[in-house]
């Protein structure tokens, strides 16, 4: 029974794990090994199994992927601001020593809405993915295009 | 005749289309050159007139800068060239000899100008 309950817990910590990861091999190389050890189990544990994945809650920081397999690595806050700070400073009419996160492109930097189109689409193309006009108008200070992008990719606050 | 204003925001759409279609242009001939060329012939035209008319506050001349803009979408897209498409002269176009008729001529020649080639001086 003691061996039961340990073979119940040891599959549900390897299964979460799984359901919060992308990647499925992680799970498939996780399980692999817990195969032969789940088979004689496995009616006995049909029962149990909705009750154990409820109780059992993994944190998402505490979880790390140590495989990417050709995805990018995930994106965190700092990841996102040294990036959009980054292909700032390569924007020629901006001075990088007048950067900040807070800078206004507008009052502080003295653009204008078609150089502000032009970060925009630098912004898209960094980030793979298409920003609609009417929120791209309302982007006018790096904090605010680094939270409009950690909203699209859920990228934990 | 009332007319729909182009607003700062449609004029920014227009801007946000074109730099998307250079974005994902690619030539007719097919070949990387080309297209490279083109792309950056796209982003800089549109970047150079967008901002040589940026001070009008006509709303006849914005509609005019807007619908040269559209009209050379449309043909570039069609025609898969993004060069603006060279038109022939009008008939007695050209100044005679004598230069008598110069004045005519140039009106002529004004008005006979498609509305896609406004920006192009007569070269």
């Amino acid at each position: 029974m003691a061996s039961r309950a340990l073979a119940c817990c040891v599959r549900s910590v390897a299964r979460a794990p799984a359901r919060l990861n992308h990647g499925s091999v992680l799970s498939r190389s996780a399980c692999a090994p817990l195969a032969p050890k789940q088979r004689p189990l496995s009616v006995l544990s049909c029962s149990q199994r909705p009750r154990w994945t409820q109780l059992v809650r993994i944190s998402g920081p505490s979880v790390h992927q140590c495989r990417h397999y050709g995805d990018l690595p995930p994106l965190t806050l700092e990841n996102i601001e040294e990036r959009v700070m980054y292909v700032l400073k390569l924007y020629d009419k901006i001075s990088p020593e007048k950067l900040q996160s807070s800078s206004h492109f507008m009052k502080d930097l003295g653009l204008d809405s078609l150089d502000q189109v032009e970060i925009i689409m630098a912004m898209e193309d960094e980030f793979g993915f298409e920003i609609p006009d009417a929120e791209a108008e309302k982007l006018m200070t790096p904090a605010e295009i680094v939270q409009f992008i950690a909203d699209k990719k859920d990228v934990y606050e | 005749m009332r007319g729909v204003r182009m607003s700062r925001s449609d004029v920014l759409s227009l801007y946000r289309r074109v730099l998307r279609i250079a974005r994902s242009w690619t030539a007719q001939s097919a070949l990387p050159h080309d297209t490279d060329t083109e792309r950056k012939y796209i982003a800089q035209e549109a970047r150079t007139l967008f901002r040589q008319n940026q001070q009008i506050t006509d709303p006849e001349s914005i509609k005019r800068c807007t619908e040269e803009c559209e009209a050379r979408i449309e043909i570039g897209l069609h025609y898969r060239n993004p060069y603006p498409r060279p038109t022939y002269l009008p008939p007695m176009g050209l100044a005679t000899q004598k230069g008598r008729k110069l004045r005519a001529q140039q009106r002529l020649r004004k008005q006979a100008k498609p509305v896609y080639l406004h920006s192009h001086d007569e070269t």
